[in-house]
């Protein structure tokens, strides 16, 4: 095997490498910095998060203090709001995963009429952002009687063009033709051909659609906050977002803003998680399609 | 207090005997959007008194997040509250998409004499009500004593002693600034304009008159202009975390904000507590002392509520009563706008701590009794109120005219009326 590129020890290498390091530092820095002023707040207490550098610990470690308080001010809600991200964002992925999946195998390995045109709308779908559907979608569930209820933020969160597009894509490349029709050969029906043969060849896919969906409707604030009016049936981020307004309207006695640091940093928890826990599947999608 | 009450009992039993029967045996519930810390402590108040009233309380975000899901909702015609709290100067902007009950209609025209009258003037449209006034921001200044009296100045009376100490102050000690004039701040310029004599607006249904450039403004912009040029003022932006800590940290000597200032800074700046004094607003003419309103808000019964009755009853028992007044004045501590409370020895002998044992409410109860009472609102504030924020932020933020500022304003909003349908003279 030879090296096309420049040569691993050598000073030329060596200095593009640095450069690259560098030019690596600035986005690593825009992402990470704010995670780390995040982790630092959420030790402080009030006084300190607002006396103290942003960068530096406060006086005291008041971390556990606050994990305490968030889980039990207005008798442990925010429990509750965290296991609605879940059920919302869980159902919202996994059924949103199921449909792209579906729908870019139709369009890659299905003639039908009018597969053209309709690919085209889901390509102009993936222009149109969601907050600017989310009205539009409230009146449509409004006459139906839906809002307020967890299904006006599940059922419009199924919907996501740019998954459907990735499927599609990946379906082209990764599914050979001549498996599908030797399975029908074999006496596979069409969704069996699909669920057993074609699905497990484009996992490596599915799971960055599962992923890009669930991190979407976990971030979702705009959609619950139209949609939803009972405290109870809030995600993480609404719940959080009226706490920062009573904060701000001047809690007076309460110190609420060191809770909605610490709230903060315990919802992207498990989206952390997550992403560690899926990222193994995602690189084997990644490393496949490099041999091939 | 005792004839107001007998009315309103003659008013619900009238409202009885119109309403159908099933009232008077199920309780009904009413939806509630309000941001305000621990209302369902009043709610639970008002339900003990009028056992028929139930409330269903829903935290949807301060101002801007609740404005857009109250406007969805009321665009689908089902799914907004009964009643729903709304800062003072966007109540009209609701009323004109025909987004509010009249109280007028629902025998509420004899609260007027109970509130301070430019309160009440925010709230109607000659007889119709939009809404109930719930609080207040009368504005003042508040300022660090010690700071004060290091450097050997009084809490300004007049702008040009104001003018004077910012510059003097900049002098003697570069870390610290006399003030910050938060310019980005739409609601702020508006309140220092109002003491000034700015009335951009006269509304008249679909008419209106539009003189956002005035003197007023040539004048406030002539002397900002000068404190900016020569740096003697901070232009940060208000409400980050830079100003908080600014605040905090005594960078700031005072702080020009409006009657809620005082608890919302309390809880900040806990380790300057005792440092600080609230003082009346300085002046353009000491002779003839004025002041403007900056915050504060309001309950409206909304136009697609089915229980407009019920929702009467409530909001005329939390706002109108003594008693959930004084549990909003000394709970939640909002700024009172009914004149009994404002006139209450107890309520402005109050000592407060944070003050040194002050008692701000004198002071704060002093400045809304100068607030000018003929101020209107544009029927489409948000989009006034951010669009004065973003051309005065420039000008603070990177350089330019304040003067031109308004100009641009003055432009530009008579240009968005019109495509709003609006006929505008000038």
């Amino acid at each position: 095997m030879t090296y096309v590129g420049l040569r691993p020890g050598s000073a030329a290498y060596g200095r593009s490498r640095r450069l690259g390091t560098l030019l690596l530092v600035v986005p690593l820095a825009y992402t990470m910095l704010p995670l780390v002023y995040l982790l630092i707040a959420s030790t402080k207490t009030q006084s300190d998060l607002f006396e103290t550098f942003g960068f530096a610990f406060g006086h005291s470690n008041a971390l556990w203090q606050n994990i305490r308080t968030v889980f039990t001010f207005q008798d442990g809600i925010f429990g509750r709001w965290l296991l609605n991200t879940a059920l919302y964002s869980g159902v919202s992925a996994v059924g949103a995963t199921a449909l792209c999946s579906a729908a870019g195998y139709a369009f890659s390995r299905y003639r039908f009429r009018g597969r053209g045109v309709l690919f085209a709308i889901v390509l102009g779908a993936v222009m149109i952002p969601q907050t600017a559907l989310t009205i539009p979608i409230f009146l449509l569930l409004s006459k139906v009687g839906m809002v307020d209820t967890p299904l006006a933020v599940i059922l419009p969160s199924l919907v996501f063009p740019l998954g459907v597009y990735l499927m599609r894509v990946y379906v082209d490349q990764a599914v050979p033709a001549d498996l599908l029709d030797a399975a029908r050969l074999d006496g596979a029906g069409e969704f069996r051909v699909f669920a057993t043969i074609a699905f497990p060849l484009i996992t490596p896919a599915a799971v960055t659609v599962l992923l890009l969906s669930f991190v979407a409707t976990w971030n979702n604030y705009f959609l619950p906050l139209v949609m939803l009016s009972t405290p109870s049936l809030y995600p993480a981020t609404v719940g959080l977002a009226s706490w920062y307004s009573t904060a701000s309207a001047g809690g007076g006695s309460q110190a609420l803003f060191p809770l909605v640091m610490t709230g903060s940093l315990v919802a992207i928890l498990p989206v952390l998680l997550a992403f560690l826990g899926l990222q193994r599947f995602w690189r084997g999608g990644l490393a496949s399609g490099g041999v091939k | 207090m005792k004839k107001i009450h007998r009315r309103s009992l003659l008013a619900a039993s009238a409202f009885a005997a119109l309403a159908p029967r099933a009232r008077a045996a199920e309780p009904v519930t009413l939806t509630v959007w309000s941001w305000l810390p621990n209302l369902q402590v009043e709610l639970d108040m008002c339900t003990a008194a009028n056992p028929g009233l139930k409330f269903q309380l829903t935290n949807a975000g301060q101002a801007g997040p609740e404005y857009a899901k109250l406007r969805t909702a009321l665009k689908a015609g089902t799914g907004a509250p009964d009643i729903v709290q709304l800062e003072l100067d966007m109540v009209r902007s609701f009323a004109q998409v025909r987004g509010l009950a009249d109280l007028a209609q629902l025998g509420m025209a004899d609260m007027s004499a109970q509130y301070v009258p430019y309160t009440w003037q925010e709230v109607t449209e000659g007889r119709r009500i939009n809404a109930l006034p719930w609080d207040s921001g009368p504005m003042g200044q508040i300022y660090r004593e010690d700071i004060a009296k290091a450097h050997g100045f009084e809490p300004p009376r007049t702008w040009d002693e104001f003018a004077d100490a910012a510059k003097a102050l900049r002098k003697t000690s570069p870390d610290t600034y006399l003030t910050n004039a938060t310019f980005s701040d739409g609601g702020w310029v508006t309140g220092l304009l109002w003491q000034a004599g700015w009335r951009p607006f006269q509304v008249d249904g679909d008419h209106l008159t539009i003189r956002i450039k005035s003197d007023a403004t040539q004048r406030f912009a002539a002397y900002w202009q000068k404190l900016i040029d020569a740096r003697a003022v901070d232009t940060s932006a208000g409400f980050t975390t830079d100003w908080y800590q600014s605040l905090a940290r005594g960078r700031y000597a005072i702080w020009l904000t409006a009657a809620w200032g005082p608890v919302f800074l309390s809880q900040f700046a806990q380790s300057s507590a005792g440092k600080w004094r609230a003082a009346l607003l300085p002046q353009w003419n000491a002779a003839a002392p004025s002041n403007g309103n900056y915050g504060g808000s309001a309950l409206a019964i909304t136009a697609t509520s089915q229980h407009k009755q019920e929702a009467a009853t409530a909001i005329r028992w939390l706002l109108g009563q003594s008693a959930p007044a004084r549990a909003f004045a000394s709970k939640q501590f909002l700024f009172p706008v009914l004149d009994s409370l404002l006139k209450d020895q107890s309520f402005l002998d109050t000592p407060y701590p944070f003050f040194g044992g002050q008692a701000a409410n004198q002071v704060f109860a002093k400045a809304s009794s100068q607030v000018g009472t003929d101020f209107q609102w544009s029927p489409f504030n948000d989009y006034f109120v951010a669009q004065i924020g973003n051309e005065c932020g420039a000008v603070a933020s990177s350089g330019g005219s304040l003067e031109g500022a308004f100009d641009t304003l003055q432009a530009r909003v008579v240009r968005f009326a019109r495509q709003q349908g609006f006929t505008v003279a000038t």
